[in-house]
């Protein structure tokens, strides 16, 4: 294992080994289908600390030895070194290898639990249940709810993740200019970002004089007056956090501003709010309370917002959407990210959010700097 | 080569109306309303995701940013898409293909999606629907799709009836394949010149994807190497000065279409090994014409490569279709059976991994002509 691996990791594999026990079940088979979703638990992330590169799964027994399986074969290396499991195969045969590998585990299969299975594709799932002669019993919510409590070190990675997503969006303000296209912009954020450290991007980045949303860059060329929508999410060691900005090129209607008030009082009543104890609804309510009460109570649903935040991948997405029908209950250690994002007649869409960590007196912004309405003088 | 699949692709997207316009899709869907007649489908569901849609973007332009996309294409009426995306995003959506009924497939009741989108194929009659690409939908979709269906409908496998997209390239596809090929080459070069600038190979291969993000690549992937050759790997953030050549892998994707190449840069460490891969790709390419035989010609570029091994990462291939897809159609095997045809375009890919002479990678874009091969673009040498 490399000092890049979370050194709690193991922790997660042995919090897995206590629930076989506690269940008297026999083993557990984790696995990815190698897609990374940032809104998404990656099974195999989380029992192994290895990213994999395709379609991977991770073996644990009731004693607690683990074995990581990776495909491609030629990614054994640099899978067996950042592992935190005991033993790394690599192969291009992920059914036949996982047989063979239960075997060593001498796993009972009837007393065995999986974790994504179903994320695979048909095929390679057919591929595993004619390998396996059945397949385990689904409990996708496992790696999810093990990890669902950031670990000192994860908490570190996000608050790096955050960090590289502040200088990312210093960066557009230096950058962003008339007459450049929104590919370019990304193009330079993104690349600048990743010199920073971060091995992925949610990166969200569109400009108009009324946006309806934030959508991916295209061909747009910026222009005097273009509010730009950024939403920035950098990856840091399997860390997700995302801070959301509105950024105005040349100087703003007096309305833009007005507007933007509105979605930062619902962020502060937000963070307020999500201490450990409510519940996810109760932030939602918090939120959407602020932009009811200015009037806007009609847009508080899609396609005029998605929801007010999330939990981010790839270890726990944990407490999940943001939403009023969440009722999940926020525990000190959860990160998520929240944002009042909004579309408003008069201004456009906006957009106001920060990664936070939930503790016991409320909602805390990893972000040094929070969102504020930000002008390019041009 | 695979690489770390990006949690969301973030280049510059759109229906290219100027270069691939609405007549083009009528074409290509063609063979499938030919294959719709034969078989007694009134449809075929198309499916894709982020990492693999060559078939729905051959036919609808439509490329998954995230998650998956299906398309309904009937043999009469309007043809529906459905992304797994909020109603926030739709408009966005609909920019990206010539498909005008763009529905979202996303939120807690996303199972439901279904219903209303096949409701115009409810009858009292049970119907056959061709499907395409659904090997890799998840089985949790999958159960939602068959629960929406209900007991009226079969789902038939098209993919063995009707190769989608064709193996052979469309004209417009030629042109396509040629500016992502362009803009590769470009991005290759600073990758190179980068490294010998003395930046570190993950700078270096950073620097080449800024070029190519910066010339509206669509998609970016990159490897490279931290040992000498012997391994690819992806982006670690690491930074750190590695002795001996640069090797490393570039692909892009422009506009829907992918290429890539290996770039070896020799510090004087790895002459033979070079001169090996090199000398293997050159006897691929002379005898690339329609109706090579694939095995022939994997057994011709062993032989040229001699006495170094084919190199690890290449798991025993020299290549495979290139186009939608980084991977179209069967891998270069010593046992495929297959052969070329023309005006299919092709990644031929060789490697040597050797203690004594060096590890190198080489590769070249081939478009293979009624009279032999067209090099699209090649590793420098």
């Amino acid at each position: 294992m490399d000092e890049r691996t979370s050194a709690t990791r193991p922790g997660r594999l042995a919090a897995a080994t206590r629930h076989l026990a506690d269940q008297a079940l026999d083993g557990l088979i984790a696995a990815s289908n190698g897609l990374n979703n940032f809104l998404e638990s990656n099974a195999v992330y989380v029992f192994s600390g290895v990213r994999p590169i395709g379609e991977s799964a991770v073996v644990l027994d009731r004693d607690g030895v683990s074995t990581l399986i990776v495909t491609p074969a030629w990614d054994e290396a640099r899978a067996a070194a950042a592992a935190s499991t005991d033993r790394t195969i690599g192969t291009d045969d992920l059914a036949a290898t996982l047989k063979s590998v239960v075997g060593t585990h001498r796993l009972d299969l009837s007393r065995t639990i999986s974790v994504g299975l179903a994320l695979l594709g048909a095929a390679p799932v057919e591929r595993i249940a004619s390998a396996l002669g059945t397949l385990p019993k689904a409990a996708d919510e496992l790696a999810r709810d093990l990890a669902r409590l950031r670990t000192p070190d994860e908490l570190a990675a996000a608050e790096r993740a955050t960090w590289i997503a502040e200088r990312g969006y210093e960066r557009l303000l230096e950058f962003a200019r008339p007459g450049i296209r929104e590919f370019e912009l990304v193009a330079e954020l993104y690349c600048f970002m990743k010199k920073l450290g971060a091995e992925d991007n949610f990166l969200l980045l569109s400009a108009s004089q009324h946006n309806l949303a934030v959508r991916a860059a295209g061909e747009r060329i910026l222009d005097v007056g273009d509010i730009i929508l950024s939403e920035i999410t950098p990856c840091y060691r399997g860390q997700f956090a995302q801070i959301c900005r509105t950024t105005v090129l040349g100087a703003p209607r007096p309305v833009i501003g007005e507007k933007f008030a509105i979605l930062q009082d619902a962020m502060a009543e937000g963070l307020y709010a999500g201490r450990a104890g409510a519940t996810v609804a109760d932030v939602t309510r918090a939120i959407n309370g602020v932009i009811q009460k200015a009037g806007y109570g009609d847009y508080c649903r899609p396609p005029y917002m998605r929801v007010r935040g999330h939990g981010l991948g790839i270890t726990s997405d944990r407490p999940g959407d943001i939403v009023d029908t969440n009722t999940r209950v926020l525990e000190s250690g959860m990160v998520f990210v929240m944002h009042p994002n909004q579309y408003i007649p008069e201004s456009g869409y906006l957009m106001c959010g920060e990664p936070v960590v939930v503790t016991d007196t409320g909602a805390r912004a990893l972000s040094a700097r929070p969102a504020e309405l930000d002008v390019i003088a041009v | 080569m695979q690489t770390v699949q990006p949690c969301v692709t973030i280049g510059s997207y759109i229906w290219a109306q100027d270069r691939l316009p609405y007549d083009e899709f009528m074409l290509r869907l063609d063979e499938l309303r030919a294959a719709m007649d034969h078989n007694g489908w009134p449809a075929v569901l198309v499916y894709g995701d982020v990492r693999e849609h060559a078939a729905l973007a051959f036919l609808t332009s439509f490329i998954p940013r995230v998650r998956w996309s299906m398309a309904l294409l009937p043999r009469t009426g309007d043809a529906r898409l459905l992304c797994a995306m909020s109603t926030r995003d739709l408009p966005a959506m609909r920019t990206l293909t010539w498909i005008a009924d763009v529905r979202s497939g996303m939120g807690p009741e996303w199972e439901k999606a279904f219903e209303p989108w096949l409701e115009r194929f409810k009858g009292d009659q049970a119907t056959k629907l061709g499907t395409i690409g659904f090997d890799i939908m998840a089985p949790v979709l999958y159960a939602a799709v068959r629960h929406s269906l209900g007991s009226r409908f079969a789902l038939q496998r098209a993919d063995d009836i009707v190769a989608i997209p064709a193996r052979r390239k469309r004209p417009r596809e030629l042109t396509m394949m040629r500016a992502s090929c362009k803009l590769l080459k470009t991005a290759a070069k600073t990758f190179a010149e980068s490294w010998r600038g003395n930046h570190e190979p993950e700078t270096a291969a950073l620097d080449a994807e800024h070029v190519a993000r910066s010339l509206a690549a669509q998609d970016v992937r990159t490897l490279v190497s931290l040992d000498g050759g012997r391994a690819l790997v992806p982006f670690q953030g690491r930074f750190e000065k590695c002795p001996g050549p640069l090797v490393g892998y570039l692909a892009v994707k422009v506009l829907g279409y992918w290429a890539d190449l290996f770039i070896t840069v020799d510090d004087g460490s790895i002459i033979t090994a070079a001169r090996q891969t090199a000398a293997a790709l050159d006897a691929i390419i002379a005898d690339m014409r329609p109706g090579a035989r694939i095995g022939a010609l994997h057994a011709k570029a062993l032989d040229a490569l001699a006495p170094c091994k084919l190199h690890p990462v290449l798991g025993g291939s020299i290549g495979h279709g290139i186009g939608l897809s980084l991977h179209e159609g069967a891998e270069f095997q010593a046992s495929t059976d297959a052969t070329l045809v023309e005006d299919g375009v092709y990644a031929l890919q060789v490697g040597a991994a050797d203690a004594k002479a060096g590890n190198a990678l080489t590769s070249a874009i081939v478009r293979v002509a009624a009279k032999g091969a067209e090099v699209l673009v090649r590793s420098s040498e």
